[in-house]
């Protein structure tokens, strides 16, 4: 017999890349609801997915992620050293 | 322009904050933010004459920065990968020939908000991602890290789209695998 958990893993990515054809939809809702294993590959993507959404979204917003003092400095002194050589 | 819109000491103080948080929120690593901002900033004013003028300043540098980073993230990964010429395809070793799972995935209990707050979690994770093959590290970090849209990647790998939804599917799922023998498998799922 062959399983479709190969090709059904190339379309649980692609989900979050383009939108699937009903075709595709429809073998792949049928396939999840009998195979256990490629319900967990869903799930682990899905937590994936909002990991690195999640991380993302919070560095680009955290208005405590500054540039420290030190950095500002070693910036400035760049900036000075650049534009007396050129 | 003014003399006072092209003065470099003056963007770090209006926008350097927020760079740096856009590099941040990319690259995940407060010195390699700092740099990159230091960066953008010199390339910025070397490049005042180019600025047309028809953005804001701040979306002028938002735009230097990003090609930074993606010009940083390709390189990083090039020299790291020097001797590794093969694209390694996963999906051999991970599925029988008949289509199954060689090794089923298993359910996973965490949730995304406190992986956020795991170092230990993102070293784990990083590492996973550095052991993929370059092409697929590039493409994975620009999705996934960085999160650009498939269009972008294309376009900044030369790929086309079918190429790119292989190469991240493949990421994923040696990805999926290493997380779950690194992190969520084994003693830690007790």
């Amino acid at each position: 017999m062959n399983h479709f958990c190969k090709e059904a893993s190339q379309l649980q990515s692609d989900k979050f890349e383009r939108d699937l054809t009903l075709m595709e939809k429809i073998r792949l809702r049928i396939h999840l609801t009998i195979c256990s294993a490629c319900k967990n590959y869903a799930d682990n993507l899905k937590l994936l997915n909002g990991f690195f959404h999640g991380r993302r979204k919070a560095a680009g917003i955290d208005e405590n992620i500054t540039l420290s003092e030190q950095d500002r400095e070693r910036i400035r002194e760049a900036l000075k050293k650049d534009s007396t050589n050129s | 322009m003014t003399k006072e819109a092209s003065n470099p000491e003056l963007w770090l103080k209006d926008h350097g904050d927020y760079l740096y948080r856009y590099a941040m929120s990319k690259l995940h690593d407060e010195e390699l933010a700092s740099d990159m901002v230091q960066e953008t900033l010199l390339a910025a004013w070397k490049g005042w004459d180019n600025f047309a003028g028809n953005s804001a300043v701040k979306t002028w540098l938002v735009g230097i920065l990003k090609h930074k980073i993606i010009d940083h993230i390709r390189k990083e990964i090039r020299n790291r990968k020097l001797t590794e010429a093969v694209e390694t395809d996963p999906t051999s070793a991970l599925f029988n020939a008949d289509g199954s799972w060689v090794d089923a995935p298993r359910s996973w209990k965490e949730n995304p908000e406190d992986l956020c707050g795991s170092d230990q979690f993102q070293k784990v994770l990083q590492a996973c991602i550095d052991k993929l093959p370059e092409k697929q590290q590039v493409v994975f970090t620009m999705r996934e890290v960085v999160g650009e849209d498939s269009d972008a990647i294309c376009k900044e790998a030369e790929i086309t789209s079918t190429h790119l939804h292989v190469l991240i599917h493949r990421a994923r799922l040696a990805l999926r695998a290493c997380l779950e023998f690194n992190w969520f498998g084994g003693e830690r799922q007790s």
